[in-house]
């Protein structure tokens, strides 16, 4: 087993626990959970992909770094829609979340 | 002996990783699934090092350690989401057996063209200085550098925008 291999299938790992949890979990502060642990397999996966293989290295940290950049900007704004929604709805289940304006 | 270290270093972390995930997807407290997704985030990180880039390790434990996971607790704390909150509810029957499903296609399909399409690894990585890290950013990828200051600005004033929306707006018929 090449070392690549090893750590593209601990990231696809965490894709597959991050999906599993995304659908598991029922509120959510959960599902956000989920996407960071799925974010962190994509960017585990790239470094990987750049690292140890003849590929430019810097480009695949870039990437990476990319990855971490968009998470924090999606973490921020997840955070206020569930503020909000916990305002409004006065719960985060998203079971109870069902009604449309209109 | 180094190489039996390395190895050792990887199925520590993996261990990490794991673990720590299987307990963020799984734990009915918020707080401990929080937890988990920290020591997953640390093992991923340990896996940076690993891979002989210690410069994203430090940068995956100062973002996601330290600004993101206290992002999701303050998450937490503001909807009061407690051991007895909507985690711990029973779910629908065949729930699990649905979330499996969802995981089993992609993850089997992915790794399917993994194991049978191995591009020639490296052994031993080389790390990369920084140096090239920032030319790369500001000679080669300019443009995409300053668009994502953009975009997080734009979802820091969104989120103060849409966390304070209701303030002004007291007469709106809430829900």
């Amino acid at each position: 087993m090449s070392p690549l291999l090893m750590y593209q299938l601990v990231a696809l790992l965490l894709l597959a626990i991050g999906l599993y949890g995304i659908v598991w979990r029922k509120s959510l502060v959960g599902m956000l959970i989920s996407v960071e642990l799925m974010l962190n397999g994509a960017g585990m996966s790239i470094v990987s992909a750049s690292q140890l293989t003849e590929a430019g290295s810097a480009v695949g940290q870039i990437a990476a770094l990319f990855v971490m950049g968009l998470a924090a900007a999606e973490a921020t704004l997840v955070l206020a829609i569930i503020i909000v929604v916990a305002k409004r709805f006065k719960s985060v289940d998203t079971d109870a979340i069902t009604k449309l304006k209109g | 002996m180094m190489e039996t270290l390395a190895k050792v270093a990887f199925a520590v972390y993996t261990l990490l990783i794991l673990g720590g995930g299987c307990i963020a997807v799984g734990a009915h407290s918020l707080v401990r699934a929080m937890v988990g997704l920290i020591s997953s985030l640390l093992g991923v990180a340990g896996m940076y090092m690993l891979m002989a880039a210690p410069f994203m390790a430090f940068m995956q434990i100062l973002i996601y350690v330290g600004a993101v996971c206290v992002l999701i607790f303050f998450a937490i704390m503001l909807t009061q989401a407690d051991d007895h909150g909507v985690e711990a509810g029973n779910r629908r029957p065949g729930k699990s057996a649905l979330s499996a499903l969802i995981f089993i296609t992609p993850v089997f399909v992915i790794g399917f063209i993994l194991v049978k399409f191995q591009p020639a690894s490296i052994d031993i990585p080389v790390e990369v200085p920084l140096v090239e890290i920032g030319k790369g950013l500001l000679e080669d990828y300019p443009v995409a550098f300053e668009l994502i200051s953009v975009v997080l600005l734009a979802a820091m004033a969104g989120a103060v925008l849409l966390a304070f929306e209701q303030k002004g707006k007291k007469g709106r018929k809430a829900s």
